[in-house]
């Protein structure tokens, strides 16, 4: 049983790292998953109304929504097309070690990405990393919930520009209601409701109290289980998805 | 003899479609076995059940004595796949493919790179190991494809239409190494378009219509069936807009065109000749060669699908022009 779990990770890790090779390691992925936040981020300063305060955590969040899951949410369409989905499909490999070692490869991507913008950032904020190893676990849960999000919309997608439909529905809501550009108590309670069911704004929680904002161990632990369960939820329901697509 | 692949009521239905109906089927354990069918038969959704790609509507299947639906894992780490398509990745380069493969199927690591390098000698694809696969001819991907389904080493591998649309030395190299593979042990399934190459290739043939096992035997005795059916092979010293004419004739039940000649199905190969005379004289024309034609292969396709023999032809054409058949 042991020795089958064990396969079922190294099968991901291998799916995951030629995903990275295939798809994402390719200069308009980065620029990509860098151009859209930032822009918004420096709209939103300009006009004055973000706090300062948020800005590492929220633009490091954003980072890595938009660059884990524009690539991800094509990931198994492209494959489909291509025909190389076939290829995992016949491997001794279940749905949702396929789907894993898609995520698994997002969450690489996010770690980069989120380091890309995060070293920089936080020396022109002088936002201070207080503890490196909370902010890693936050950044790693975020791309890893975000990866599975985007498989789940590459699961349901027929075609690219579905998954792009898709992607832009899911992650323009997100961005101006979980407390990215504005505190969560700041926003009237109807709103903070719904923000507690997008994962990003555990996200930006959970970055925002590792970077050292609002030490609160109690809230950082419940947003990293919140994306733990966000991640496993959206991989098992974007196995059955596919599972049902195909069949 | 052991059966490694094991069917029993497998079926597949797609919204009201039935592609596969209830089919019982054993392959045994070291022969080349072919599945022929028209276009639509449900080739592929039985390659697609047989492998794991689908799950079947009902019915069972045991590869290498492993349930495909219940123990996947077990069943698919046996079986090597070699889709219609090539499904090798195009941004990778062949070497990069084949160690994918072999990671995928958990080949030891210190294995793999001494696999990969065997068979992309095997397949003439060594010198080009580095390059990517985008850069690859539709030949060498196909190699590449088939190479990539050999890297653990599988007890079957399933072939959907291996040479279909592939150059003449591909074509050939593909057929002699499916031969030589299956003298080492490996159990061959392979769907093909090619009747020819079903012919010279598998020990055992099942013909597939309309999702049923239609007929299943070694293909000298699914010939034998089709001998009270008799045909004539006729040249003319002029062929143009002949064909019409010669399917109005008397005891005449098809016409095929093959190359110059005609194919003509009869019951009578006596009554066909002086009738085939009678028809030069009509219409000015002289017989440059005529052949009674001993059934082949072909024709007991013909016969048991009860595809019309104008219908094969198109069929014919369409493979060799390498469409995509389902």
């Amino acid at each position: 049983m042991a020795r089958r779990w064990i396969q079922g990770l190294s099968r991901a890790f291998c799916i995951a790292k030629k995903d990275a090779k295939v798809y994402y390691f390719k200069a308009p992925n980065f620029t990509y998953g860098l151009l859209m936040p930032v822009s918004l981020f420096i709209a939103f300063s300009i006009s004055g109304q973000i706090n300062p305060s948020l800005i590492v955590s929220g633009l490091t969040s954003l980072v890595i929504l938009f660059g884990t899951t524009s690539i991800e949410a094509v990931a198994v369409v492209l494959e489909k097309q291509t025909g190389t989905f076939e290829r995992l499909l016949a491997a001794p490999v279940s749905f949702f070690t396929i789907l894993l070692g898609k995520a698994l490869a997002g969450l690489f991507f996010g770690l980069i990405l989120a380091a890309v913008v995060l070293a920089p950032l936080s020396a022109i904020s002088q936002v201070a990393v207080m503890n490196p190893l909370l902010v890693f676990i936050a950044i790693a849960f975020s791309s890893l919930t975000f990866s599975a999000l985007g498989v789940l919309i590459s699961a349901y997608a027929k075609w690219v520009p579905d998954a792009q439909m898709f992607s832009n529905l899911l992650r323009f809501p997100m961005v101006f209601l979980s407390g990215t550009f504005t505190p969560l108590e700041l926003l009237p309670p109807q709103i903070e409701i719904v923000a507690r069911f997008m994962p990003l704004t555990y996200s930006v929680e959970a970055l925002r109290t590792s970077l050292g904002g609002s030490a609160n161990t109690g809230t950082y632990l419940l947003d990293i289980l919140v994306l733990g369960l966000f991640s496993i939820i959206l991989l098992v329901l974007a196995a059955r998805v596919l599972q049902r697509r195909l069949d | 003899m052991h059966a490694i692949v094991k069917a029993s009521g497998l079926a597949k239905q797609y919204g009201h479609l039935l592609a596969v109906n209830r089919v019982d089927l054993e392959v045994f354990e070291g022969e080349i076995f072919g599945l022929l069918g028209p276009n639509g038969a449900g080739k592929t959704t039985m390659i697609r059940m047989l492998t794991g790609q689908t799950k079947p509507s009902s019915g069972t299947a045991l590869i290498a004595d492993h349930d495909i639906v219940h123990e996947p894992i077990k069943a698919k780490e046996r079986v090597g796949v070699v889709p219609e398509v090539s499904n090798v990745y195009d941004e990778m380069s062949a070497w990069d493919n084949l160690i994918f493969a072999a990671e995928l199927y958990c080949v030891p690591r210190s294995e793999r790179e001494g696999k990969a390098a065997e068979l992309l000698n095997l397949f003439g694809l060594y010198d080009r190991r580095g390059d990517k696969v985008s850069n690859f001819s539709k030949g060498m991907k196909r190699r590449l494809t088939i190479a990539a389904a050999l890297v653990h080493k599988p007890r079957i591998v399933f072939l959907d239409e291996p040479t279909t649309g592939l150059d003449v030395q591909s074509l050939r190299m593909i057929r002699n190494l499916l031969k030589e593979l299956n003298e080492t042990g490996v159990t061959i399934f392979l769907t093909t378009h090619y009747i020819e190459e079903a012919d010279q290739l598998c020990q055992r043939i099942a013909i597939i219509n309309q999702g049923k096992i239609v007929a299943l035997d070694s293909p000298e005795k699914l010939k034998a069936k089709a001998e009270e059916q008799h045909a004539v092979e006729v040249s003319f010293s002029a062929s143009k807009d002949l064909e019409g004419r010669l399917k109005n004739l008397k005891h005449v039940s098809g016409v095929l065109r093959v190359g110059d000649k005609f194919r003509l199905y009869v019951e009578d190969p006596s009554e066909a000749v002086p009738m085939l005379i009678d028809f030069c004289r009509k219409n000015d024309l002289k017989i440059v060669s005529i052949n009674t034609i001993k059934p082949s292969l072909e024709d007991a396709f013909v016969k048991i699908t009860g595809l019309s023999p104008e219908i094969m032809a198109i069929e014919k054409e369409r493979v060799k022009r390498g469409e995509s058949l389902g």
